[in-house]
């Protein structure tokens, strides 16, 4: 609330003619946009549970060890791959991809980074024996040769085009092979080595995350000496630790708070496309709803631009298909998902809907506005004539159900797009046996099939058009919208973020504005 | 020693049972609540996942199995491992008890200091614009929810005076604004019952006796009313340090504490079963302790309550 005293001042100030009173303020407003520091503060909503990168996939926790780790590829805010720790790669076989790795590069304890690291990280990510949480990131793989300590070789079972796609997200970051071994695993994670920009400093649980800059980074030493992350679970208090100067960044940032942020003197916000979908998932399985044309009118009946000027302030798109825009074979064709009434009571009424109880389950808070759209589309539900239902629950109660598949309706989801490609999204969620599996289709599942198999990018596209043609007529997912992923930062701040909350701080897109 | 023991023999014995249910209904209604599995796994692990890594954590053997070894365990002192950050359940929980002592106890005392005095006056100047300007206050401090109290201090005396940190923790000045609103509802209580507490006594027989006598006022107030007024108010007083000291959820995470309050919720998301059991166990220890303080505090201020020798 700093500005609206300076506001004041500077309006005071012009009214007497004092231009001596105007000047200090308006110094002080072009100091904000400018620093000195040498520490980066970022708050976000929740403390990091774990630091060895492949025993947890939480959003608060990937933050950090993408930046204490490197994967072999990095995707970077243009969505596009970059090379890591890998300079180039090649499928040099249908079925064999090799990575040239860069040399020179030491892990923060002295450690040289060899191409036998790289094996063994990517091998204990499956490794039945290290039990970690991302054994199903990388299971195309089928062995792995080091023919010398710059080179790298992975075989998968069938032909992978992903796989560099997949080595650029959780479960790719490397370990060394030697320190892992000497300290074990619980040692590893109370100190961790890797070969990223930061190193760890220190961790106080629910207080703070101190990260020391890595002088020697192949990549160039960041632009700060520390990079310090602050648990703030509640939104006003960071916004407030925000506008007050007391962190440089926040992550998480709500769009109805967005001009609070952007309207005052020295914060600004900056957003990425959020590389994912919001969307309400279906259990197709239990009637009405496993009914296509029941489910093309609960489509049609939701104002979806309603919901994004209204409870997102314009801070979304409103989607044409269940591929992200932004991602490979979006197809930039098709017109936004249509709001039609009138040609959803007609379906209902086609599709013989007699009244059935349609179940929206919701948290409050998994996903930002879940509740509140939630009761929005109730509303637009019966407005066409659906007896539709919003029921509460608890996020870990929405996991059990998640896991169990016991969803009574629709519930909500934010699909991510891993890998910038359906296949790590629509197909990894939606396909056989998938965390979503609520509805299957012949065709669908043959096209997906082979497309996650298949080297032709032109002929995946083809398969991912018939994919999006029968999903459109099926709706396993009603997709409400992609929203944008928010940041609030200090104007001295120069940051770009990555559309999937990767959160990667590398000199190619942050850097303190310097007088 | 035998009246001491007569005691305190049957509060101990009852303190035991109270320990033992509370942890006995922690770990039932924690493994009713659900499975901690799926929240640690990404969503998309197959169902051969999720059942390794139960066995793992020993969540497939039955019920009475599980109570047996965690009775058994606990007994030894050891909780288990954290199920979320994978180390001992009483180093994580360790690890918070500072900073929610510090909080507890800063908060207590700020609230014993002015409430005693502010119900002490009221009572005296009793139907004086003090007596209602100071329970209005303390009717708000009690009515006012932790949250609406702790954003409210952030933007009146962090934000727009610029006089506090708007939370985390550090030095002196992060704590004042959690302190205060933590101690807001305790001290609103405690002046409240210190005030009805001091009337009463006020009326007494004795204290008209002593007036008359010609005893100075303030002998009568501190050392004739005071006294006597003090049961209910050591009462009050114990409970709500207790109080402090586990309930401060909303208080540790508007201010971004790091308290065990906050821990525990957290846990409990996570279904984290050790942690909460840990965390659990040790606030009821410190509740049951206080408790047993308020009991000897007793017998020092009230020969009746002694125990026979």
């Amino acid at each position: 609330m700093s500005q609206v005293t300076r506001r004041e001042l500077l309006k005071s100030a012009a009214a007497l003619g004092t231009a001596a009173a105007l000047s200090p303020a308006l110094a002080r407003t072009a100091q904000a946009q400018t620093t000195q520091k040498k520490e980066l503060i970022v708050a976000q909503s929740g403390d990091i549970s774990k630091l060895d990168p492949h025993f947890s996939t939480s959003s608060n926790d990937i933050r950090w060890s993408f930046n204490l780790f490197d994967n072999l590829t990095s995707r970077h805010p243009d969505g596009k791959l970059y090379p890591g720790l890998a300079t180039e790669w090649k499928l040099t076989a249908p079925t064999t991809w090799t990575f040239k790795l860069r040399s020179g590069v030491k892990f923060h304890n002295g450690d040289p980074f060899t191409s036998a690291d790289a094996k063994a990280s990517i091998e204990r990510t499956y490794s039945p024996d290290a039990k970690t949480m991302v054994a199903t990131v990388l299971t195309t793989i089928d062995h792995i040769e080091t023919p010398d300590a710059g080179t790298l070789v992975i075989h998968t079972k069938k032909p992978d085009p992903l796989l560099p796609a997949r080595l650029a997200f959780y479960g790719g970051q490397i370990v060394p092979e030697k320190y892992l071994k000497s300290v074990g695993a619980e040692g590893f994670n109370a100190k961790p080595v890797g070969t990223g920009p930061v190193k760890l400093g220190s961790w106080t649980k629910d207080d703070k995350l101190v990260l020391e800059a890595n002088d020697a980074y192949w990549g160039g030493k960041p632009d700060f000496d520390r990079l310090t992350m602050r648990p703030i679970p509640e939104t006003a208090p960071r916004i407030a630790a925000l506008l007050k100067g007391e962190v440089d960044a926040i992550t998480q940032l709500p769009a109805d708070q967005g001009e609070r942020v952007a309207g005052n003197a020295t914060t600004r916000v900056a957003g990425a496309l959020y590389a994912g979908l919001y969307v309400l998932a279906v259990n197709s399985k239990r009637p009405p709803l496993d009914n296509p044309l029941v489910k093309q009118a609960l489509s049609l009946a939701v104002d979806r631009e309603a919901v994004v000027k209204e409870l997102w302030r314009n801070r979304g798109i409103v989607p044409s298909q269940p591929i992200a825009k932004g991602d490979n074979h979006f197809d930039a064709s098709l017109p936004p998902l249509a709001y039609n009434p009138n040609a959803a009571r007609d379906l209902l009424k086609k599709a013989n809907y007699k009244g059935e109880e349609i179940f929206i389950e919701t948290t409050v808070g998994y996903l930002t506005n879940d509740k509140q759209m939630s009761e929005a589309i109730q509303g637009m539900w019966k407005d066409v004539g659906v007896n539709a239902k919003v029921e509460v629950i608890e996020y870990s109660v929405r996991a059990q159900k998640n896991r169990e598949k016991s969803f009574k309706g629709v519930f909500w989801s934010d699909p991510t797009s891993t890998l910038a490609d359906p296949d790590g999204m629509m197909w990894r969620l939606l396909g056989p046996g998938g965390p979503q599996d609520y509805w299957r289709h012949a065709r669908w599942d043959e096209l997906g099939n082979n497309a996650r198999f298949s080297v032709d990018e032109k002929a995946r596209g083809e398969m991912y058009k018939e994919m999006t043609k029968i999903f459109l007529e099926n709706f396993p997912w009603i997709p409400i919208l992609q929203p944008y992923e928010d940041y609030g930062l200090q104007k001295y701040v120069e940051f770009t973020p990555n559309p999937n909350q990767q959160f990667e701080i590398r000199r190619f897109n942050f850097k303190f504005k310097r007088a | 020693m035998r009246g001491v023991l007569g005691f305190l023999g049957p509060k101990l014995l009852r303190a035991l049972v109270a320990i033992w249910l509370v942890t006995t209904v922690v770990f039932v209604v924690m493994r009713l609540s659900g499975d901690p599995v799926p929240l640690l796994l990404p969503p998309d692990a197959p169902t051969s996942e999720i059942l390794r890594v139960r066995r793992e954590l020993g969540l497939d053997r039955p019920l009475p199995v599980q109570y047996l070894t965690f009775a058994a365990n606990i007994l030894r002192g050891d909780f288990g491992r954290s199920i979320h950050f994978r180390e001992p359940a009483i180093s994580v929980v360790k690890g918070y008890l500072g900073a929610t002592v510090e909080l507890g106890l800063t908060a207590f005392v700020l609230a014993a200091l002015v409430a005693v005095p502010i119900g002490l006056l009221s009572a005296i100047r009793r139907n004086t614009p003090l007596d209602h300007v100071a329970m209005g206050v303390a009717l708000v401090g009690q009515a006012a929810p932790t949250f609406f109290l702790g954003i409210l201090f952030i933007l009146l005396f962090s934000l727009k005076a610029d006089l506090f940190p708007t939370g985390g923790r550090g030095e002196w000045k992060n704590l004042v604004l959690p302190a205060l609103t933590l101690g807001a509802f305790a001290m609103a209580s405690i002046a409240r019952v210190t005030r009805s507490a001091v009337l009463e006594v006020l009326r007494a027989d004795y204290i008209r006796t002593a007036r008359a006598k010609g005893v100075a006022e303030w002998i009568v107030v501190v050392k004739h009313t005071l006294r006597n007024a003090a049961l209910p108010i050591v009462t009050i007083t114990g409970l709500q340090f207790g109080t402090l000291l586990g309930g401060a959820v909303v208080t540790e995470t508007v201010f971004s504490w790091p308290g065990i309050g906050r821990l525990a919720i957290q846990s409990i998301y996570n279904r984290d079963y050790p942690v909460v059991q840990c965390a659990v166990f040790l606030s009821a220890i410190m509740f049951i302790v206080l408790n047993f303080a308020i009991d000897l505090v007793y017998g020092l201020l009230d020969p009746r309550v002694r125990p026979k020798a």
